[in-house]
């Protein structure tokens, strides 16, 4: 705790802080600075510190299970390259503000300061801590709800009114079930906590407003025991539409990043059939010439022998003429080769539409709803997809077992299947780079197990070493070059999986391959 | 009379094989195919093969190297590279495995009869 006559101190973990310092003394700012270039003895430094400025560029993907560690002090994240995925999981992390400017980094860090100084923390003044309470609760950013036993609001704060788009006062003696209209009491969370005495936190529910807009909200929900008005509950809840906006882009973003890697596979997958489309339609052209000399003599013929006398020295002129023209541009080749090249360009322009059909499943937005979906299919339609960037390198083997259609996402569930089978590619294309003659293969399998679906993506690829796979699934963790992954690939994958309330797994013997096991159940969780 | 000219034609798909068969047929040149460059290499062992037309992607190999070992098997062929991609590759390359000329696949009927007339 700081005493108020002494400056407050700033912790910056920075190896670079040159223009922060600059700026800071340009500013008059009276801080005392300490400058720490490395995450370990950042931590240490922590407990000194009355506000934190980290520098997420120097020191990269640590910097989030960093963030999280130090959330008790607050902090901003001083991120020069913007990044919307970064902005986010810095954010989720715990930190209060995420700034590119040195300036906006010094506002920012000033008003974390005036806060600190204002926290009932700061006080010893105790008779104050009613007072002080409404008027925290009143100014700060989150909503909060005070519910009796019969799940009516008794108390909103100004947030809580904004969120919902009412008055604080009309909103006293609301049934909360006015705001959440989708589904059975047992699916609205806050019922469960006033019902059962269950503390929430961080669960996400979706508020349906008087206008009808529906507003994500991440609420945290705990009894109120022993108060005069008998149980109830404390509700308070953030607003996640930015959030899940963000979200969204990250994901589209990774998706498209994807999608691109595919793009040269398909193209060529593409070009082949429309080569020989072409040039058939190029000969068909010229067959069609022929055949037109062909009939012209037929005409001639059909003249020679009609009319009311028939010339027989005419007539036979015609039919030799028929016959050297039939001979001459091999008729009868040419019927049977006109049939031929029409059929071989028709399963052509069928490879085209299926190539085509497989890909705009993965053009869709994500929808919200979940759907019956044959595993299998989604599978399949995938892998055949993805194939086509591999086809060279890899021979895919498939086992499907049979199994029930589920309840899944269809759009997020290909999303994973592809960014692991992208992944066992370039687990195959690096083992290549050192063992040329090495023969690639992704295996997928599925079945049935444990009330849900098993589907394993096995690859012989480089695999990956111990101490790597715990943090495979960590956002922006990558062992790829710059350029060739996000580092969200698998990060993505994890959270998708987890949205459908399923598992991701991954087994590996570094040097030998990699097998990834997705589980879904096969009823949607409620 | 001098027999006609052998004319190889490699590719892993059938159906491009097929049609720049048809599309030659009445070159008056002897049409041989390979869907590969294995198969490709043996027809050239055997046969005085006097120009080769061949894909660049294929399960067994890549065109540049077939055309490169063409070159050593039968000297004096005159090689054709047929690809999707024709930016993809470097004059160097080119030049290092011997190629006369590159198709772009698809390929315009006339520009492709011309093309290997020129070369034989």
């Amino acid at each position: 705790m700081r005493d108020r006559t002494t400056p407050p101190r700033l912790l910056i973990v920075s190896d670079d802080a040159d223009e922060l310092v600059r700026a800071i003394h340009g500013a008059s700012y009276a801080w005392r600075l300490e400058i720490v270039g490395d995450l370990e003895l950042a931590g240490a430094a922590l407990a000194g510190a009355d506000v934190w400025a980290l520098d997420a560029d120097a020191v990269g993907t640590d910097a989030i299970p960093w963030v999280r560690r130090a959330r008790a002090v607050p902090g901003i994240v001083w991120q020069r390259t913007p990044s919307d995925a970064g902005e986010l999981n810095a954010y989720r992390a715990g930190a209060r503000g995420v700034h590119g400017a040195a300036d906006d980094c010094l506002g920012a860090i000033a008003q974390l300061l005036d806060d600190v100084a204002r926290s009932p923390q700061r006080t010893e003044e105790s008779d104050a801590f009613p007072e002080l309470t409404r008027d925290i609760i009143e100014t700060m950013n989150s909503a909060v709800w005070v519910v009796d036993e019969d799940a009516r609001i008794r108390f909103a704060n100004p947030t809580a009114a904004a969120i919902v788009g009412m008055d604080a006062d009309e909103l006293v003696g609301l049934p909360v079930t006015h705001f959440f209209r989708t589904g059975a009491r047992e699916d609205v969370p806050i019922l469960q906590a006033i019902d059962h005495g269950v503390r929430l936190r961080g669960t996400e529910a979706v508020l349906t407003r008087d206008d009808g807009r529906v507003v994500p909200i991440g609420l945290s929900c705990a009894p109120l025991m022993g108060t005069e008005a008998g149980r109830g509950a404390v509700v308070i809840f953030q607003d996640l539409t930015e959030i899940k906006q963000l979200e969204q882009q990250v994901l589209q973003a990774e998706k498209m990043a994807s999608i691109g890697q595919l793009a040269a596979g398909v193209a060529h997958e593409i070009n082949n059939p429309m080569g020989f489309i072409h040039a058939n339609l190029c000969q068909l052209t010229e067959y069609t010439a022929d055949l037109g000399r062909v009939w012209e003599r037929v005409e001639s013929l059909r003249k020679a022998a009609g009319g009311e006398r028939v010339d027989p020295q005419a007539l036979r002129a015609a039919a030799t003429e028929l016959d050297t023209i039939v001979d001459e541009v091999d008729a009868a080749f040419l019927l049977d080769d006109f049939g031929k090249a029409i059929h071989e360009s028709l399963d052509g322009s069928e490879r085209i539409r299926t190539i085509v059909q497989d890909l705009r499943a993965f053009s869709h937005q994500d929808t919200a709803e979940r759907a019956m979906t044959d595993v299998n299919k989604a599978l399949d339609s995938t892998a055949n997809i993805v194939w086509t960037m591999m086809k060279h390198a890899v021979k895919l083997v498939k086992n499907y077992g049979e199994i029930p259609p589920i309840q899944a996402f269809p759009v997020p569930l290909k999303q994973v299947f592809m960014n692991l089978m992208v992944n066992a590619y370039q687990a195959i294309e690096e083992r290549a780079v050192l063992d040329p003659t090495h023969r690639g293969e992704i295996r997928l399998r599925t079945e049935v197990a444990d009330g849900g679906v098993r589907v394993t993506v096995v690859d012989n690829g480089c695999g990956m070493a111990a101490d790597v796979l715990p943090r495979i699934f960590d956002p922006f963790y990558t062992t790829k070059e710059v350029g060739v992954g996000t580092g969200l690939g698998l990060s993505t994958s994890y959270n998708l999986v987890e949205r459908h309330g399923g598992r991701l797994d991954v087994e590996s013997i570094e040097g030998q391959g990699a097998s990834f096991i997705v589980w879904v159940p096969i009823e949607a969780p409620l | 009379m001098t027999a006609p000219p052998v004319v190889l034609l490699v590719d892993d798909e059938p159906h491009i094989l097929s049609s720049l068969s048809r599309s030659l047929r009445r070159e008056g040149w002897t049409l041989r195919t390979a869907d590969g460059p294995t198969a490709a290499l043996e027809i050239l062992r055997s046969e005085a093969v006097m120009l080769i037309v061949s894909d660049q992607k294929m399960p067994d190999g890549n065109g540049l190297d077939l055309l490169a070992a063409a070159g050593a098997c039968r000297p004096g062929i005159r090689r054709v590279l047929l690809t999707g991609w024709p930016e993809m590759l470097t004059a160097g390359e080119l030049d290092a495995a011997g190629i006369d000329a590159v198709l772009p696949k698809p390929w315009e009927d006339t520009v492709l009869k011309e093309t290997l007339r020129s070369l034989l």
